[in-house]
């Protein structure tokens, strides 16, 4: 029922959130004690890292002894996780685009995906000075499968939430297009020393600015492969032959 | 289990197989025993004229009911591959009428109407699981490509054997299809009868769902009626012709449904 054990049995491409109900509630992304030590190992993070020390801090201050960290078999990294399933669960409250009638006119998807990867970087603001701690972590050959994994559930979150309805083969290279992105914005923000993370921000318009560059080359890529894939006999019949 | 499978496959073929055996199929399909007209050319049904079926959903609303549980994992699963099969599967389904079409249509002018009725429906299919895949999270398939280049082979080669092969094309595919909906159908209508029996109720998204399954399913199997009444079974070779097809047919639903 929870999201740990999957990571460990599933191929990559099936670590993803399957079929969302809008009926039927979701199962809480962590058990309650795990949730709880976590949480509270969370505030320990500014002064103590991604350690196994912010995590004994955590249990001790949930009101469970240190021996519960047994709790969490992947000890850090299972601190990592709770920061990265959190706050991508929390861009669902944290944006709301005004509609499009109080707009004046539509927000595009574009801009929304930009506001999203925004507010998802501000997010590790609080935390930016021991991220790099965390991106080691996440980097450790046992975990990139998670970490990788849960980087395609953020993707897929931000386009969701942008509104994005296309289900074709750009659905794939949306959602790997941005994780690509976001992982350098991430790091480019461990470095960046600006007031407000202004640079992070321009930054991340770039590297957007060369999507849509590349985009047009993928976006051509995709056609090509149409063309010929099934488009050939259309592409023929075009031409007058008569197939 | 045998016998529903039977029973599915009665509904695929009951005008050639198993009149007879109609009963069987109550539960499964209030919608396919109204016996469908030989021909809806003119009554494309939209989804919203039709009578929502289970009143239960009303009275689930009701105060007392316990409240909705989470959906198992093996239940996402199986509605995440359920309707990424079937949006592939609707891709193909254009695509093969799309490839087929001018080549039959040159050779026999008088199919137009029927050629374009059928697209038209599948038009819709494929549509209304974009919408849910969209809307439910679901990923599409990653053959996408492969199945649009290898609807339209399959489309235009039958074409061009003649009209006999393409309505045998027709044939062997909704004959998979149709029964592939209803596999997918007895799952949910089974869910349907836990959630009623547990008081939780069916929820609004699963009764749709069941409507427009079996509204889509009965629509196939109106294409089988067509190409059946237009000479499907006189192709040649018959068999081999539709046993590979309806193989191939297995086959991609099998991949779709995992990758
Ligand atoms: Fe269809
Ligand atoms: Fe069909």
């Amino acid at each position: 029922m929870y999201q740990k054990g999957v990571f460990l049995r599933q191929p990559l491409w099936k670590q993803r959130s399957a079929y969302h109900s809008y009926e039927h509630p979701e199962s809480p992304p962590f058990p309650p004690a795990e949730s709880a030590i976590l949480s509270a190992s969370l505030s320990h993070v500014p002064d103590h890292g991604f350690t196994s020390t912010a995590l004994k801090l955590g249990a001790r201050d949930a009101g469970y002894p240190d021996v519960s960290t047994n709790l969490l078999p992947r000890g850090v990294y299972d601190l990592v996780n709770y920061h990265l399933v959190t706050q991508r669960l929390a861009l669902r409250d944290a944006l709301q685009f005004p509609s499009d009638a109080e707009n004046g006119k539509p927000i595009g998807v574009g801009s929304k995906v930009r506001a999203l990867t925004l507010a998802r970087l501000r997010a590790n603001a609080p935390i930016v000075h021991r991220w790099q701690e965390a991106l080691a972590i996440m980097a450790q050959p046992g975990y990139v499968p998670a970490s990788l994994a849960e980087l395609a559930r953020l993707a897929d979150e931000i386009w969701f939430l942008a509104g994005d309805t296309s289900v074709d083969m750009s659905w794939y290279t949306k959602r790997a297009t941005l994780s690509a992105v976001y992982s350098a914005s991430e790091v480019f923000m461990t470095q960046d020393t600006s007031a407000d993370f202004v640079d992070t921000e321009r930054f991340l318009d770039a590297r957007l600015a060369d999507l849509t560059k590349v985009g047009g080359l993928i976006g051509a890529l995709g056609e090509w492969v149409g063309y010929t894939g099934h488009s050939v006999v259309n592409v023929l019949r075009s031409k007058g032959v008569r197939i | 289990m045998p016998s529903l499978i039977q029973s599915a496959r009665c509904i695929v073929s009951r005008s050639q197989l198993c009149p007879s055996q109609l009963p069987i199929l109550d539960f499964l399909a209030p919608s396919a025993l109204s016996i469908r007209q030989p021909s809806r050319l003119h009554s494309t049904i939209p989804p919203s004229a039709e009578p929502s079926n289970p009143p239960s959903r009303q009275n689930a609303e009701k105060s007392n009911k316990p409240p909705r549980r989470p959906l198992t994992e093996a239940q996402k699963d199986f509605l995440d591959s359920a309707l990424r099969v079937n949006q592939a599967g609707e891709l193909a389904a254009t695509l093969i009428y799309t490839a087929q079409t001018p080549p039959i249509v040159r050779a026999h002018p008088h199919l137009r109407p029927l050629m374009k009725h059928m697209y038209d429906q599948e038009a819709g299919h494929f549509d209304y699981f974009n919408k849910l895949l969209a809307k439910h999270r679901v990923r599409p398939t990653a053959m996408y490509p492969i199945w649009q280049a290898a609807a339209t082979a399959l489309g235009w080669g039958t074409a061009i054997m003649g009209r006999e092969a393409a309505m045998a094309c027709t044939e062997a595919v909704e004959t998979e299809i149709g029964e592939h909906y209803n596999e997918q159908l007895r799952v949910l209508l089974d869910w349907a009868e836990k959630l009623e029996k547990s008081g939780e109720g069916v929820s609004e998204e699963f009764a749709v769902l069941i409507k427009e399954l079996r509204r889509i399913r009965d629509e196939e199997l109106e294409h089988l009626d067509h190409a059946v009444e237009h000479d499907a079974k006189e192709a040649k070779p018959y068999e081999l012709l539709t046993n590979v097809i309806r193989g191939g047919c297995r086959t991609a639903i099998w991949i779709s449904e995992r990758v």
